[in-house]
């Protein structure tokens, strides 16, 4: 492998990554929190793409279709979501939170299934163009060609996660968050108000999604009811890589399973269509070998 | 585990729901099976609107044979198990014919079912080989196969004095099978496969493709797969400064690939099926395709048409809705609609290819002379 390639596989591994990571972020704080794998959180990150869309042609007409519009995009997608997120909680599953833990994760996949449906009857199954006048301008290092929209978007992702993990340690409400992650009665008895805090972990998390969905409607150019699905999995993989419930395990986990990907595919005699069994083999790994991933700690079971 | 379960649980539920459809019992049933879901769905749309649009007209003017014809649709997702599902389901609801089928890998193992049940089936997008080669003889071809369109994409490449090919595809029968015959035509012709990749369906970001690409010194990339991954794929390239150039297989006619590609999109060729574009008397269906259903008419919505048109054709001149006597029809059909002439080869192919190869300029497909 020549320089040039390992720089640029690099690059666009630490795009993917930055993706996976903003998206995992979301899954493993809401597991950390009440210990739901929240299927519908892909679709959580189409919805906040396709608002995200919204948001811009509507904007658009003002502020025309550079940054400014992508930026208000993001903002408005993210709180939208978000909002989105707690009523899911609220309707979906705080009425299921007692329930023997199969039956909430069916009601994920049901959440999943409403807002991938719903965006499919809206949209028609059709993709849309996110168009913006972003360009590809950008540096060039010997045949590598890195735009200012790359690093852009690598620096943004790594800055909203920065900004939820000095939310989570440094805040009193990220550590009342800790709080019911560790033990939710005891939470409750010390005077937290601990639906209040799922449904700000809700918001969080959704709003991260959100803003990956936007960054990525932008960045890739294209919007559509799908497109939650298979980032759904692989932010989940993400996810556990990094030690599912950890913040900075799945900022960890987003990037490296970015990089996997790159250079994992970009191997001697490996076509690139073996892009996906690295990624879900890496799963099966983990799961077999360290079901806590990299940051997470093994939890005891007390009986 | 959970994954599959989400998956089979929303598309048996949809299947359900599309077949309910109830038919009084003098009426001849035609079934019409598309992607109405999934990534696809907007062309399974255009594929059942155009279908329905023909019988509707065929109606009006008194049916077939003076009975009413009135359609069914399945959806098979594009999906291989979900199309047997949607096959068997309309064989059970004793369709006289089935008109439909847009990715070959669906079509293909719905062929036995209705190949066994003896049921007239007219494929209207699907255009594997692999298709002809499982056809029990009651399945026609109404889209070139191809073969023909490799033929059509190695004339395209001498002709632009490209020598490096990559050939990429998404790994589904179409796809793939486009790509390999088309890799094997341009060597036979002595050009060389710069290299040959597979990518993922759904995928949003192309960039390992395209540093393979780049690093494989290709003058011209040639991707065999759909609009989705392919306007993904143009604007990827160039913004990795790639600037050889892009040649699109027929899956990709869609006004979506243009308005995704924007201003990368443009200059790249297209090996076009017979579109309402550039039929030169579809103008009208085209209106009246925008006026029914408050869309434009996409890319296979004239040969869909056409192929509603032809099954009723069909059943007319069978003078009966035996469904032999429909398939003995359909072998002799000298049918001439929207997107050309309709003749079928012994092997149920059409005689004659519609690839067209066009350029897009200022947004828009135009033909290359």
């Amino acid at each position: 492998m020549t320089l040039d390639l390992v720089i640029q596989q690099l690059v666009n591994g630490l795009i993917v990554g930055s993706f996976y990571a903003l998206i995992a972020l979301g899954y493993s704080m809401v597991f950390g929190v009440i210990k739901l794998l929240n299927f519908a959180h892909g679709d959580i990150y189409m919805n906040g793409a396709f608002v995200g869309l919204v948001v811009f042609s509507f904007v658009g007409i003002w502020v025309g279709n550079g940054w400014l519009g992508v930026v208000c995009a993001l903002l408005v997608s993210m709180l939208a979501v978000g909002l989105l997120g707690v009523v899911i909680e609220r309707f979906a599953y705080r009425p299921m939170r007692n329930a023997p833990r199969l039956s909430i994760l069916i009601t994920a996949l049901g959440a999943s299934m409403v807002l991938n449906g719903t965006a499919l009857a809206l949209t028609g199954g059709k993709h849309y163009a996110f168009n913006t006048d972003l360009g590809f301008a950008g540096v060039d290092i010997s045949t590598v060609h890195i735009t200012y929209t790359q690093m852009v978007l690598v620096a943004a992702s790594i800055s909203l996660m920065a900004g939820m993990q000095a939310f989570v340690s440094r805040t009193m409400y990220g550590k009342a968050m800790r709080a019911v992650s560790i033990d939710m009665g005891a939470s409750r008895l010390m005077g937290i108000d601990v639906d209040r805090v799922i449904a700000l972990t809700f918001f969080m998390g959704s709003a991260l999604a959100a803003g990956g969905g936007v960054m990525a409607g932008a960045y890739y150019g294209s919007v559509h009811f799908f497109m939650g699905f298979i980032m759904g999995l692989k932010a989940f993989t993400a996810a556990v890589i990094g030690g599912i419930g950890s913040v900075p395990g799945a900022m960890l986990g987003g990037l490296l399973l970015g990089l996997l990907e790159a250079f994992g595919s970009s191997l001697p005699f490996v076509g690139s269509e073996w892009r996906d069994v690295f990624v879900f083999g890496t799963l099966i790994l983990f799961l077999v070998f360290k079901p806590t991933g990299i940051l997470g700690r093994s939890v005891v079971e007390r009986v | 585990m959970v994954v599959s379960f989400k998956r089979l649980a929303c598309a048996t539920a949809l299947a359900g729901l599309a077949l309910t459809t109830v038919a009084a019992a003098a009426d001849i049933k035609i079934g019409i099976v598309a992607p109405m879901t999934g990534q696809l769905a907007s062309e399974g749309q255009d594929m059942e609107n155009a279908v329905k649009m023909a019988i509707e007209a065929a109606n009006a003017k008194g049916g077939a044979n003076g009975d009413k014809v009135i359609t069914i649709t399945a959806d098979d997702a594009c999906d291989p198990q979900q199309a047997v599902t949607a096959g068997s389901k309309l064989v059970s609801e004793g369709v006289t014919a089935i008109v439909g089928g847009y990715c070959s890998g669906a079509v293909l193992p719905t062929l036995k079912i209705y190949g066994d049940a003896g049921i007239p089936f007219v494929i209207i997008g699907a255009n594997s080989t692999k298709l002809v080669a499982a056809n029990q003889g009651n399945a026609f071809l109404a889209n070139s196969t191809g073969d023909m369109q490799a033929t059509t994409a190695v004339e395209l490449f001498k002709k632009n004095g490209f020598k490096k090919i990559a050939v990429i595809d998404e790994g589904d029968a179409y796809s793939s099978d486009l790509a390999k015959l088309t890799a094997e035509a341009f060597m036979g012709a002595g050009g060389e496969i710069a290299t040959k990749e597979t990518t993922n369906a759904g995928e949003q970001d192309y960039s390992a493709v395209v540093t393979k690409i780049k690093s494989s010194g290709a003058d011209a990339v040639f991707w065999t797969a759909y609009h989705a991954g392919g306007a993904l794929l143009t604007k990827q390239l160039r913004q990795a400064g790639f600037q050889g150039g892009i040649v699109l297989g027929d899956g990709n006619n869609s006004p979506e690939y243009l308005e995704i590609a924007g201003s990368a999109g443009e200059g790249v060729y297209l090996l076009s099926p017979p579109t309402v574009d550039l039929l030169s008397g579809a103008g009208d269906f085209k209106g009246k395709y925008k006026e029914t259903y408050g869309r434009d008419a996409g890319a296979y919505a004239a040969l869909s048409y056409d192929v509603g048109d032809l099954i009723v054709d069909a059943i007319a001149r069978a003078k009966s809705a035996d469904q032999k006597a429909i398939i003995e029809a359909l072998k002799a059909s000298d049918f001439k609609g929207l997107a050309g002439e309709i003749k079928f080869t012994d092997k149920n192919t059409l005689q004659t290819s519609n690839f067209r190869p066009v350029i897009a300029k200022g947004g828009k497909w135009v033909a290359v002379e």
